[in-house]
């Protein structure tokens, strides 16, 4: 069948040309802090390549615990482009984490969240949350000792947490220890639970950015804003800005391959100077700051319940902002959102450098 | 010489006990010089293509705009059928 004849043929059964005019109509509005409109657009891209290459990778990961940490060193050693594969899934993963912090920041700093896009930022924070667990569960699959006191730490962690913080940590880990359990339930959590809700999140994400259209900051609203049509427009500039990650993402992948660890050895102690993925090191670093006990109570109990009021709040930030919901400058939200992201900032940083 | 030969010997000895105690390290990148330059170069080669799409794209965005900005892509809705 020629391309005319094929074309004919899908013309008869789907209006296309709808589809292109819908696609023409779409408009952005323009205004100047439109660029934090393509973070979105940079997250996507990113989980398209870590679903591309997550797929390659997994044609050869073994994922049972005598096994996975050799399967990786030979997908590095011996298969063609293993290496260059395995570390673009890497350094694609750091990215899209960086990308998704971004964006999330971005979203608090100029209020999108406010009425009616609460449900927009849900789906975002539920993404994001996601996507960390990702990293978490994509880290532990090298099976290596600084992965599996990592994840000691973090379900141990999370365990803390006070009435269901038992439950949780024995769902995640698969037992009362991290084991060969731990890392089946992960392998299972990374390939097919985590990417299936996340196409669900982001299904729902887009349709509702396509349903409210892109939010404009309270401070740009009252201008008259023209609109740039996103096709073709804002698409080809998405496709500039793509090609530039692809650059990054490639150079990285290239330039610093990621190492690989020691096989774990669920009785060895763990390893001195640990540290966790550097998206966990405010966490890392606030439990840092609490004693062991205080007034007779466990510190890190303590700490734990405190940094998860932090999330919570941030994630219920849209209900709290009243004013903003109102159409009114709220300086009390900007400020704890600086808050929140200073915190973020040099927590980590410290956590990095010491 | 044979002092300097038993200090060789030594040397060596001790250098072959370090390394029989260093950790395996992996190699996450090819070793050999071969392979390392040509990786260089398909990445200096995939930059220039990166670089050579962006201008393309950024031209036809320029002459979309263009044409934008004279209102020529919009339809007339009288314009006079031919058939």
């Amino acid at each position: 069948m020629s391309c005319q004849r094929l074309k004919d043929w899908l013309d008869e059964r789907y209006d296309f040309e709808e589809i292109a005019s819908i696609a023409k109509k779409k408009l952005v509005p323009a205004h100047k802090y439109e660029i934090w409109y393509y973070t979105g657009g940079i997250a996507m891209f990113l989980f398209i390549l870590q679903f591309i290459t997550g797929m390659v990778l997994s044609f050869y990961y073994i994922p049972y615990f005598e096994h996975a940490n050799k399967s990786i060193i030979e997908i590095v050693t011996k298969l063609n482009m293993g290496w260059f594969f395995r570390s673009l899934h890497h350094w694609g993963a750091q990215l899209a984490i960086t990308v998704l912090f971004i964006h999330a920041f971005s979203t608090l700093l100029l209020k999108s969240y406010r009425k009616p896009r609460e449900l927009l930022w849900i789906s975002g924070f539920i993404l994001l949350a996601i996507s960390i667990f990702f990293g978490l569960s994509g880290y532990f699959l090298l099976w290596d000792e600084r992965a599996f006191a990592a994840v000691r730490v973090a379900t141990g962690g999370a365990g803390n947490l006070p009435v269901i913080g038992g439950f949780i940590k024995a769902f995640l880990r698969g037992g009362i220890d991290v084991t060969g359990d731990t890392l089946i339930r992960f392998y299972a959590f990374h390939v097919s639970i985590l990417p299936l809700l996340t196409l669900f999140l982001i299904g729902i994400h887009v349709l509702l950015v396509q349903y409210h259209g892109m939010s404009v900051p309270l401070s740009q609203e009252k201008k008259a804003l023209k609109g740039t049509p996103f096709f073709p427009n804002l698409f080809y500039k998405d496709i500039i800005i793509w090609l530039l990650v692809l650059g990054v993402v490639v150079s990285l992948a290239t330039l610093l391959p990621p190492e690989i660890g020691k096989k774990a050895d669920p009785l060895a102690p763990a390893p001195e100077n640990i540290k966790p993925e550097w998206y966990f090191l405010f966490l890392f670093q606030t439990l840092k700051l609490f004693p062991g006990e205080i007034m007779g109570l466990n510190g890190e109990m303590i700490a734990i319940i405190l940094i998860s009021c932090g999330i919570l709040f941030f994630f219920l930030i849209p209900f709290f902002d009243r004013k903003s919901n109102a159409g009114e400058k709220s300086t009390v939200f900007t400020w704890i959102s600086v808050i929140y992201l200073l915190y973020f900032v040099i927590m980590t940083v410290i956590g990095y450098l010491t | 010489m044979l002092r300097k030969i038993l200090f060789a010997c030594a040397f060596m000895l001790i250098n072959t006990v370090t390394l029989w105690a260093q950790q395996e390290t992996i190699e996450v990148f090819p070793s050999a010089p071969y392979d390392r330059h040509i990786i260089f170069q398909c990445l200096a080669f995939f930059w220039m293509a990166i670089i050579g799409l962006v201008v393309i794209v950024r031209m036809k965005l320029k002459e979309i705009e263009r044409i934008q900005k004279m209102g020529i892509d919009r339809e007339n809705k009288d314009i006079p059928l031919l058939d």
